[in-house]
């Protein structure tokens, strides 16, 4: 059976041969095989999937349109035929124009994988339904009524090809878990769960000890179902890693992405509050909100990590706030130059062999100062507000809530009773200014957010969100 | 150019039937076999800043293999048709088989059945050339230019087939069509925007003209907002407005993103519904059905596993009257009886309607005319970014979006600034007071819906946004 790279050289010559002969100024095709395995239990039912998918896309620039076109039959007559759709579609686009550039990038010819110590293909599924058995096991309790875990595997081989010279190979591991129990009480039905993914192997799993975490998460869910509620009002927060995370994603990283700024995704994912004449300009946070756009591995291995992005651009790591100033967006190579830049910073991604967008990579939030114990001992009176429960942000990324699974009044600096349900909302601006401590490296985690929807037809991606436990001043609060 | 492409492997039937006699050539030791064939073409004309700057043509086959013995059973998909890759995917499943966990639910496939035939395939949808559908954008891009407005948006096309086919004699087979054009003007950085919707099965039923006109009136509408007051307002939803809100209503976020209106997640108390069969949940002039056969409704006439889907009265008056239901159900519990509502097997999560049809009792009105009676409130053209915040009371968040205007004495009066608003499902559909007809709403990969335009009481908004 011909291997991925190989099969990808054999239609890259064929598709951007026939993009040449059809005068495109520019093509790119890039063959993908994706094997996801999903292993889940849900009470005493267990599931079990692997799918492969094996795919091209193959994007042509004509003049100044770009056309796109992808397919699973990869017969050489059909990659012709594809490419010749891609073509098609770039000339209709010509017709209407666009204002769109193509910023330089060196030729790359490279091979990369990602580092794993276990391949998770390699552990049994009999071994991954064990543990998700001893998972739901030690979530049995009076009140459950339901407890899940899942554990995906995803193996994702690359190659890319471009008429400018490129060739690029990679191949990446990813794992993840997630585990829920869900409990009835008098407050309905309470929720308490743990998740990470990764672009690591199996060994993420082993780290994680999900059966350890299980019951744990049950005596809290129990807890929570007869725990007050978040009284409204204003108060300090402090915020549990994994929430700075994914506010962190929502506040920061989506507005960061050029293509809603210049209005290529008003119709769906919307806009962005930064204009760019507010690049350099805008004091987006307090001066401890440092925000890297970092896909390297030096940074981690994120679901944003990798050697080079979907249209071919070494990866790198940008500054998006620095002390407090907006300083970056997220680019393509069309977008780039439109703020000035000579060269994008590699933020073009795609959903298997969909069309490359512009996505963020890892968008993290850099460690600060303090110890987590410390933090805690210096806040007088707030709300620590720990695991994601709901989301929600306007389409520019200003008006935003989220509502966490628990929380903890925190008096005089030490954690007192539970809290059930506990929320806040904001401004993005006003939010980021008013936070005031980041802990340290010793609780920052790259956290994985697997399942980010952009695109029309919508596509899902993984980002990664480096975040430690933060405060925030005076932030309304209020309860589920 | 167009969507539709000749088929070099005859009918996907005529290939389903020789996959499947692969599939079992190497499915050694499995007892029971199914097999999921489906094919897909779309084309979608993806424009933005009045550029047509992301066309796509998709095109793809999936085969999805299942294998059962015992109460065991596995599955595994691929892309992949050649021999070699069917082998290599059968003979995947059956060595998962062997260490599968047996499952105490697993029930024999289903043997043959008869289904309600529907015609929802529509030539003109994938004839369409990509240059009429790009002179349709060519429209929007250009009345958006005249008027200094950034058109932005989508027009796409698809096409789905698929075959099911198992050892126990199972047969079914479905092909239909769809598309939809959603289109954004916008200026100021979107500080001023417009959008309309339109979604179908057949393109013939779409008026891109229509669209255009209607983006680009809201559009000129909603400019230089003013802000009002968080509060109780009553409102004008317009039916394009929310689908995703009709989504979190059989879909809760409490024990992990799973169905309500599934009898295995009643039974089992994960359901916000448990216990509340035949209770009064909503308004009495509230009725939500799902019903395959409704002449707008999209998608095969048969669940997951196979079985005929009936039509359900979930809600009838405001009381909770029904269930969706499975083989699996009617097998664990007296009371229940298969209704068509399986997910493809195995399937942990439970059952769900997917044929939603929400409508009112009662003459309806258009959404002008919703407007025309509303005293004073607010008309929401677009809701957005909808998530659960309490399950219970079935509250959810969200904002507004692309033109939210005050009216007064049943007029327009201005536009005002988006806003967020926490409110409960439960209360918001006991406080319908008008309907439109219910339309075809079906844009986000979710359930095939059906909803009218509403005119409801004292819906709760709990902050501005700055734009």
């Amino acid at each position: 059976m011909i291997s991925t790279r190989d099969l990808g050289e054999q239609l890259a010559k064929i598709a951007l041969e026939t993009a040449s002969r059809d005068n495109a100024n520019y093509a790119d095709i890039r063959l993908v095989n994706t094997v996801i395995e999903t292993v889940s239990m849900i009470n005493e039912n267990p599931a079990s999937e692997e799918s492969n998918d094996l795919g091209a896309g193959i994007r042509v620039l004509y003049q100044n349109g770009w056309g796109f076109a992808s397919t699973d039959d990869l017969e050489p007559e059909n990659i012709r035929e594809t490419t010749r759709k891609a073509f098609a579609l770039a000339r209709g686009a010509a017709k209407i124009g666009s204002k769109l550039t193509r910023a330089k990038e060196p030729v790359h010819v490279a091979n990369w994988e990602s580092p794993r110590k276990k391949d998770p293909f390699a552990v049994s599924t009999e071994k991954k339904f064990e543990v998700l058995k001893d998972v739901t096991g030690e979530m049995k309790a009076e009140g459950v009524v339901a407890r899940r875990g899942q554990i995906i595997s995803t193996k994702i081989e690359k190659y890319f090809a471009n008429s400018e010279g490129s060739k690029i190979y990679q191949n990446l591991i990813q794992t993840g878990a997630q585990i829920v129990v869900a409990v009835k009480g008098p407050s309905g039905i309470q929720r308490r769960s743990d998740q990470q993914y990764a672009l690591e192997g199996y060994e993420l799993i082993d780290e994680l000890d999900l059966p350890g975490k299980a019951p744990v998460l049950t005596k809290e869910a129990i807890e929570l179902t007869t725990a007050p509620g978040c009284q409204e009002g204003r108060s300090d927060v402090v915020i549990s890693g994994d929430q700075v995370g994914l506010q962190v994603h929502e506040s920061c990283g989506h507005p960061i992405e050029l293509d809603r700024v210049l209005g290529y995704e008003a119709n769906f994912a919307g806009r962005s509050f930064l204009s760019p004449d507010q690049l350099g300009k805008l004091q987006y946070g307090s001066e401890h909100v440092n925000i890297v756009m970092d896909a390297t591995l030096s940074h981690g291995q994120g679901l944003g990590t990798f050697a080079y992005d979907d249209e071919g651009v070494e990866s790198q790591r940008k500054y998006a706030i620095r002390k407090g100033k907006f300083v970056g967006y997220l680019m393509s190579r069309s977008t780039a130059e439109s703020v000035g830049e000579l060269r994008s910073n590699g933020c073009m991604r795609a959903d298997t062999y969909q069309l490359p967008i512009i996505r963020m990579t890892n968008v993290s939030l850099e460690p600060g100062d303090w110890d987590y114990d410390e933090l805690i001992e210096d806040t007088k009176d707030g709300i620590l507000m720990d695991t994601n429960y709901g989301w929600s942000i306007d389409q520019k990324r200003y008006n935003f809530q989220f509502n966490c699974e628990k929380g903890y009044a925190i008096k005089n600096g030490s954690v007192e009773g539970m809290i059930r349900g506990p929320g806040y909302s904001g401004i993005t601006p006003e939010f980021w200014n008013a936070c005031d401590a980041v802990c340290n490296k010793k609780s920052w985690v790259l956290w994985g957010t697997p399942n980010c929807g952009k695109g029309q037809p919508q596509q899902v991606m993984g980002t990664g969100h480096g975040a430690s436990p933060s405060r925030f001043r005076n932030i309304r609060v209020f309860g589920a | 150019m167009s969507q539709a492409s000749v088929q070099k492997h005859g009918t996907l039937q005529e290939r389903g039937h020789r996959i499947f006699d692969t599939v079992r050539k190497y499915a050694h030791g499995a007892q029971e076999i199914e097999i999921s064939l489906v094919a897909s073409t779309g084309e979608y004309l993806r424009f933005g800043n009045n550029e047509l700057g992301q066309s796509q043509y998709v095109k793809g086959r999936t085969l999805s293999v299942r294998v059962a013995s015992g109460k065991k059973q596995a599955r595994t998909t691929t892309s992949r048709l050649d021999e070699s890759f069917i082998q290599k995917t059968v003979e995947k499943a059956v060595a998962e088989l062997k260490t599968a966990p047996e499952d105490p639910d697993y029930l024999p496939m289903l043997g043959h059945q008869k289904y309600q035939t529907v015609n929802r395939y529509h030539n003109r949808t994938v004839e369409e050339s990509a240059e009429t559908k790009a002179g349709y954008v060519a429209h929007a891009i250009e009345l958006a230019r005249n008027n200094k407005l950034l058109a932005s948006g989508v027009l796409g096309t698809n096409m789905d087939e698929g075959l099911m086919l198992n050892t126990a004699g199972l047969e079914s087979y479905y092909r239909g069509t769809g598309g939809n054009f959603s289109l954004t003007m916008d200026a100021d950085n979107g500080n001023q925007t417009g959008f309309a919707l339109s979604t179908f099965a057949d393109i013939s039923e779409l008026d891109p003209k229509k669209l255009s006109e209607t983006a680009l009136e809201r559009a000129k509408l909603n400019k230089s907002q003013t802000e009002v007051s968080p509060g109780k307002y009553d409102v004008v939803i317009d039916p394009y407005a929310w689908s995703e809100m009709l989504f979190f209503f059989i879909v809760s976020a409490s024990a992990g993103f799973t169905p309500d209106f599934g009898t295995r997640q009643y039974k089992e108390g994960r359901s916000y519904l448990s216990g509340r069969l035949g209770e009064k949940i909503l308004g009495d002039n509230v009725s939500l059905e799902d019903d395959v056969m409704h002449p707008l409704q999209m998608g095969p006439t048969f669940d997951g596993e196979g079985y005929p889907k009936s039509k359900l009265t979930l809600v009838e008056n405001g009381v909770l009257r029904a269930l969706a239901s499975s083989r699996i159900s009617a097998h664990r519990y007296p009371d229940a009886h298969p209704t068509g509502h399986e997910l493809p097997l195995p399937n942990p999560l439970g059952e769900t309607p997917v044929n939603l049809v929400f409508h009112g009792k009662g003459p309806t009105r258009t959404t002008e005319e919703l407007v025309g009676e509303l005293d004073k409130g607010l008309l929401l053209t677009r809701l957005w970014y909808i998530r659960e915040v309490d399950s219970r009371t079935k509250t959810l968040t969200g904002m507004t979006r692309d033109g939210t205007f005050l009216v007064e004495n049943g007029e327009i009066k201005r536009p005002v600034r988006n806003l967020r608003f926490n409110q409960s499902l439960l209360d918001l559909f006991s406080n319908i007071e008008k309907f439109t007809d219910p339309v075809r709403n079906t844009t986000f990969g979710g359930p095939s819906m059906l909803q009218p335009g509403i005119l409801a009481k004292d819906f709760n908004f709990s902050s501005v946004s700055p734009f």
